[in-house]
């Protein structure tokens, strides 16, 4: 269980998901027609319901934190990331962005190869040798199962093409 | 098509060559992965589902269901040579079978371990086909209001794979409806929460929201902390069981295998509670009740055979009412989906065939589990040597190459990456990733149900209390929520009475101290 803190702030945050939900996105970003007969049957129903359901919940899981029984100092399970892990997980997550943008590019062969040894990098690098082998061995037997045999048409990038 | 003549058709299907590879292929995949350390039976369904678009439907669900059935017995393995339970519900397998290791029997309480879960893994399948046709015949009375009151119900299950907090796993659920929003409206065709982007028109592709939900975290999650395994792998000794050992479990593996049954058919339950539940039957009427704990043989039969009897039970509201019993069958979803096939009571009326060829198959699967777990059991040296360094880079490969195959679409990558940081992110919220991904399923029936009654009836609500069958759904879906706030209740009520004893005796502990 979390710190009486970090459940306050989780369900204040889902308000805050909830009202932004129900104020900008279902007004903005769900188009009505004119001829809806019944409100049962708008496009809008669903998702406005479901918005004021979470806001309840949120509102909920808020109250329960502040009223109900925190657990004894120091048994609450931690939020706490360390520095050396918080670089990782953002440099993994960059990494999820520049794999998104470098398929267009470099193909998606020699793109997961390069995520694959950056993956083994920034966990510590051990087996190296190891590493690289399967980096390679890897994307491209995907690439003679899904191009040769699945048919489908995986992206080459503009640099080096595979047969 | 009468019984015999559907029978028939199935049979041919299964009676090929290539059916009967794939299920052993799905088998060995499923043995292989359950087995790995790290990974886990629904990581193994949900990477190995992007494989089978290549395939006819029913080579490409017999895969499916062989990873299915050999991922759960495949964890049985870590959990007793290393105590790494493959699956949550392997861990009552380890409380007997890892002592047994301990005492140099590994060989002895895997081999239980294969014995029970085929013979579970048999009672289960014979279960789902004597079930799972009667339950459709009798769903074909369904209307949209019927089905909107079943799938009422069925969201109930949530309660079930919601975890720590109840709240939390509903507003995990109500986060996957709003999803499952994404789209072109299905009666006016208008835009929801596309963005005014085309490829976000036909919804949020479903393998990329799987695979990123279940198998990137866990990517993360080696990333965040990067360790080596730390569990020593016990040597095999004799592998074999006696008659006499086997006769002696069998009890407790048929009573095992009937509450897999029981437990599996009811939506959200799942293969952990009824391991644990047949383990304590066993250990309750065993006469060698003291030696529990300690490595008997008969705990590892009873908690195998409960954790595998689950896995025909979970596909009857699958097949017969397209509902997902748990967090496998809801990926299994997906093979049929793909395959425009829709789980639920047409399909037995539309491909039964195709049914009868899975029920078929699922009985072969069983012998063919038996075989090929034999033979795991002693290749799982190698497997457990697998660097888990370069697992999670695997993972993140086949992870790409799969979503991207399924429509061929680059930007069902980038959704799968962007629900990959947002599961991990509700891992850490303590927030259940399983109820996000059965209502993203479940939301778009319960949708369209509810609005194809109100078109019926020009939007009078009465539509949902019309016969006997929504009542029947109304009244079991208040039971269940009364189950389930009762249940609630006494749980919160159990932990703070745990909570303020742990500060009386720190407290006690502090002045004694002083």
């Amino acid at each position: 269980m979390l710190s009486r803190r970090d459940e306050t702030l989780i369900g204040l945050g889902v308000m805050a998901l909830a009202i932004f939900i129900l104020a900008y996105m279902i007004p903005n970003w769900i188009v009505v027609p004119r001829n809806v007969r019944l409100i049962f049957l708008s496009p809008m129903f669903w998702p406005n319901i479901l918005g004021w359901v979470l806001l309840v919940l949120g509102g909920l899981l808020t109250l329960r934190a502040l009223l109900g029984t925190a657990p004894p100092e120091g048994q609450a399970d931690s939020l706490a990331i360390s520095r050396a892990e918080g670089l990782r997980l953002v440099v993994m997550t960059a990494m999820l962005v520049v794999i998104f943008f470098a398929i267009p590019v470099l193909g998606m062969v020699w793109t997961s190869m390069l995520a694959f040894v950056a993956t083994v990098l920034l966990t510590g690098g051990k087996r190296m040798g190891l590493g690289v082998l399967v980096a390679v061995v890897l994307p491209l037997a995907l690439y003679f199962f899904f191009s040769k045999v699945a048919g489908v048409s995986i992206p080459q990038g503009v640099f080096v093409r595979l047969p | 098509m009468t019984f015999l003549e559907s029978l028939a058709a199935g049979f041919g299907l299964v009676a090929q060559w290539e059916s009967l590879f794939f299920l052993a292929l799905g088998v060995a995949v499923g043995v292989f992965a359950g087995a790995i350390p790290g990974m886990s039976a629904t990581m193994a369904v949900a990477l190995t589902l992007p494989f089978t678009f290549a395939l006819d439907p029913i080579l490409g669900i017999l895969l499916l269901l062989g990873v299915y059935k050999g991922g759960i017995f495949g964890g049985s393995i870590p959990a007793i040579l290393i105590r790494t339970p493959g699956t949550p519900a392997s861990s009552a397998t380890a409380l007997d079978g890892y002592p047994m290791a301990e005492q140099g029997h590994a060989g002895k309480a895997l081999g239980m371990s294969l014995y029970a879960s085929c013979i579970a893994d048999f009672v289960s399948n014979i279960a789902l086909i004597v079930f799972a046709g009667w339950l459709a015949q009798f769903a074909m009375n369904f209307g949209p209001p019927e089905f909107f009151t079943l799938i009422v119900f069925s969201l109930t299950i949530i309660a079930g794979v919601a975890g720590d907090s109840l709240t939390k796993g509903i507003i995990s659920a109500v986060i996957g409806l709003l999803l499952a929003t994404v789209g072109l409206d299905l009666i006016y065709g208008t835009n929801r929460f596309t963005f005014g982007n085309a490829n976000l028109m036909g919804g949020l592709n479903f393998i990329a929201v799987l695979i990123g939900l279940f198998a990137l975290p866990e990517i993360f999650a080696h990333v965040r902390l990067p360790r080596e395994r730390d569990g020593k792998v016990r040597g095999l000794g004799h592998v074999g069981v006696t008659l006499d050992e086997l006769k002696r479990c069998l009890k407790s593996i048929f009573r095992g295998s009937l509450i897999g049954v029981f437990l599996g058919s009811i939506p959200g339950i799942g293969a952990a509670p009824s391991a644990f539940l047949s383990y304590s039957e066993a250990r309750r009427t065993s006469p060698r009740q003291a030696n529990f704990g300690k490595g008997e043989i008969e705990g590892v039969a009873a908690a195998e055979a409960g954790n595998n009897g689950v896995a025909g039970a979970t596909l009857i509201p699958l097949l017969s009412l397209g509902i997902p019993g748990d967090v496998i069958t809801a990926i299994i979803i997906g093979a049929f989906m793909v395959h425009d096939l829709q789980p639920g009571p047409m399909l037995f009326q539309t491909h039964a065939d195709i049914i009868y060829a899975l029920f078929i198959g699922l009985i072969v699967s069983s012998v063919l589990l038996f075989l090929i777990g034999s033979l795991a059991i002693r290749g799982f040296r190698y497997v457990a040597d697998i660097p888990p360094n370069l697992l999670a880079p695997s993972v993140l490969v086949l992870c790409i190459f799969g979503v991207y195959a399924v429509n061929n679409s680059a930007f069902d990558v980038g959704v799968m990456f962007a629900m990959g940081v947002l599961g991990y992110v509700v891992v850490l919220l303590r927030f259940p990733p399983a109820p996000f991904l059965i209502a993203f399923i479940l939301g778009p029936l319960l949708e369209n149900n509810f609005r194809q009654s109100l078109l019926m009836s020009q939007g009078a609500p009465e539509i949902f209390v019309r016969g006997p069958i929504t009542w029947t759904f109304w009244t079991l879906t208040l039971l269940a929520l009364a189950f389930i706030i009762r249940s609630t209740v006494a749980n919160a009520r159990f932990k703070r009475r745990l909570r303020e004893e742990s500060q009386r005796h720190g407290d006690r502990d502090s002045s004694s101290a002083d």
